[in-house]
């Protein structure tokens, strides 16, 4: 079955990669084509400095949801304003939430809790798809951040239902771990260039998922390909380069193809600036590619 | 050289994933050597690509590996590994045996203190400060984890002395825990308040972990404290430069002025910053051969970008241009004909 009719049944896709590797833009082409097949479809950023508005030809949610094309919005979330309002929930009484929320003892635990932040978010994406929010949305897309590996992510709720064991957050994350553990409900996309780091710490990042969570991504996008120039063709420095661009783009390709057998799809390098009409085009290459 | 890249005892190289920072930390070492310093290169990125440009195996896992030695000279490298620095760490500043080993069998220790924000980036400097009071070297050049993370190591040293002092956990090196000491009625109230609630939102297992964790620590906090302060001087030193490589375009320009504002906000020395992976323009030819559209789109976007950047310092700022390279440098040889290109890029000049 092609991917994109796999993630289409999917209610949360989280499209991981390192920075620089175009997981911005792919998230949005994603939302688009799902948005196409009829999906309700939310895109949520967690990085501080919002890029998916550029991505979509918007302005900036700053936090807020967004509408940004049929059955499509987007939302720049801030992993502390969400536990902010987990406490605010818990604890009914304002002025004792407000203590708490404004403690450096409280900041402290935020930052150094390890896994809270990642489980704070896909908690708000699972809120999202549970029905306590409006718009009500069929498919969340998490635009994973760029920080630490895609694993961190995946691994923080099964981390923190661990040591947070009895309490209410330890709760939640046990139920958010077991949710994303279901592959027919939480997709997986990942996004690397064809180059010699990216490719390498995509393989280990593929190992880790298999051996530590038993997960196997829908889709494995190779980004940023530069285009074959014939050796016959035209000459010069700047025909040499991208011969030896597309060379080496070539040869990592193969050997992430050697590891990863599963769905791969192509993305060219394209002489367009981040923005609906790069969305576009490389929407149409990623539907035709997946077959 | 025809600029100041290898001015400093201490090079910190910075910058976004993916713009060529282990590459450059690793050439920048090698032209260090070759001008005839004693210098040593650390990475602390845990995909160790410095090991694979430099040639030097596992044996350079926390320990200097020499590379090459360059007449006076010579080039070492150093992969970091931060829970081994962490452990030695414990054995160093621990009173006793006894109360490392109760650290180490802590559970709480064994899973989670591996992932605490900014420990592993406190790790990092501390391995660096020793390795700069041992080594005898003339220089060293740091190449830091991609992302922002990376802006972590700055901050860590008075994270950890923050952190040391915490009222958190002086509350919880409190008798109150053990349901001794003479704490007032008031007191006690406020405690178990704070206890019931963390038990209802936390668990109080994960509690009691941290808390026995704080006080398995706790013996070692003096010793931790004074140290970070010393790092902190050593970061700030103002023979203690930081170079920071951005990627090309325009779209790469906000990632650096974010480590630049906090280079600033925290009082460190900015060295040159070095544009880098910049496309060269194709020039006069002619036709529809297949790239030329795109190579000519890609350089424009990167003359922008480098434009952009330059608009935004004085005069004075040196910003290096450096060209995308045809093959990156897979060995020795390939790292020193990239060096030689950085030895000669100029600010205000075409990439190199």
């Amino acid at each position: 079955m092609p991917a994109l009719d796999r993630l289409a049944e999917r209610q949360l896709v989280l499209v991981t990669g390192k920075g620089g590797t175009g997981k911005t833009t792919l998230a949005a082409v994603l939302g688009h084509l799902l948005a196409a097949r009829g999906r309700r479809v939310l895109l949520l950023e967690v990085e501080s400095r919002e890029s998916l508005h550029q991505a979509l030809g918007a302005e900036p949610s700053g936090g807020a949801v967004v509408q940004a094309g049929p059955r499509l919005w987007f939302q720049n979330l801030r992993p502390q304003t969400v536990i902010e309002e987990l406490v605010r929930e818990k604890l009914p009484i304002a002025y004792l939430a407000r203590r708490i929320t404004e403690s450096p003892a409280f900041h402290q635990f935020v930052e150094g809790a390890p896994g809270l932040k990642e489980t704070a978010l896909l908690g708000h994406a699972y809120r999202v798809l549970h029905g306590m929010h409006r718009p009500e949305v069929d498919v969340v897309i998490v635009d994973a951040p760029a920080t630490g590996h895609g694993a961190t992510l995946l691994a923080a709720p099964g981390l923190m239902a661990q040591a947070a064991e009895g309490g209410q957050l330890g709760e939640m994350a046990r139920d958010l771990a077991t949710y994303l553990a279901d592959a027919s409900r939480c997709g997986l996309v990942l996004t690397t260039l064809a180059e010699e780091m990216p490719v390498q710490e995509t393989l280990e990042l593929l190992q880790m998922l298999g051996t530590r969570l038993d997960l196997q991504p829908d889709l494995v996008v190779v980004n940023g390909l530069y285009p074959a120039v014939p050796e016959a063709g035209p000459q010069g420095a700047w025909a040499d380069l991208l011969r030896a661009r597309y060379r080496m783009n070539q040869e990592e390709r193969a050997r992430l193809a050697r590891s990863w057998a599963g769905p791969l799809v192509d993305l060219p390098l394209l002489p367009l600036e981040r923005g609906p009409a790069l969305v576009a085009a490389l929407a149409d290459t990623l539907r035709g590619a997946d077959r | 050289m025809t600029n100041t890249l290898l001015q400093g005892h201490l090079l910190v190289v910075v910058g976004a994933g993916g713009v060529g920072k282990t590459t450059l930390a690793a050439a920048l070492a090698l032209l260090s050597a070759q001008a005839g310093q004693r210098t040593l290169v650390m990475t602390f990125d845990p995909s160790l690509r410095l090991k694979d440009a430099l040639g030097v195996g596992d044996a350079a896992k926390d320990d200097a590996v020499r590379v090459v030695g360059v007449g006076p000279g010579a080039l070492d490298a150093a992969l970091l590994d931060a829970k081994r620095t962490f452990d030695r760490l414990i054995h160093t500043y621990a009173p006793d045996a006894a109360a490392a080993q109760r650290i180490f069998s802590n559970r709480f220790y064994r899973d989670l203190a591996g992932n605490l924000a900014g420990i592993l980036e406190y790790m990092a400097m501390e391995r660096l400060f020793e390795m700069q009071a041992e080594g005898g070297y003339d220089r060293i050049i740091l190449d830091t984890p991609p992302t922002r993370q990376a802006m972590d190591f700055l901050q860590a040293p008075e994270r950890m002395m923050h952190l040391v002092d915490n009222k958190a956990i002086r509350f919880a090196l409190d008798p109150w825990w053990d349901g001794e000491g003479r704490r007032g009625l008031a007191f006690r109230l406020l405690a178990k308040g704070a206890m019931d609630l963390s038990d209802r939102l936390i668990g109080r297992r994960f509690l009691l972990d941290v808390v026995e964790f704080i006080r398995a620590f706790a013996p070692l906090f003096a010793g931790f404290k004074a140290r970070a302060g010393e790092v902190q001087s050593l970061l700030r030193a103002p023979d203690t430069r930081y170079v920071l490589v951005a990627g090309p375009g325009p779209e790469r320009v906000p990632d650096a002025m974010f480590f630049l504002r906090k280079l600033k906000e925290t009082g460190h020395h900015l060295g040159p910053i070095v544009v880098n992976q910049l496309h060269p323009d194709p020039g006069p030819a002619r036709g529809k051969a297949p790239g030329l559209e795109l190579l000519r789109f890609l350089a424009d976007r990167d003359r922008r970008g480098l434009e952009l950047l330059r608009g935004l310092f004085p005069e004075g700022q040196e910003i290096l241009p450096l060209a995308l390279e045809l093959d990156p440098p897979t060995d020795l040889q390939g790292l020193g004909r990239f060096a030689q290109r950085l030895a000669v890029a100029r600010s205000g000049g075409a990439a190199k």
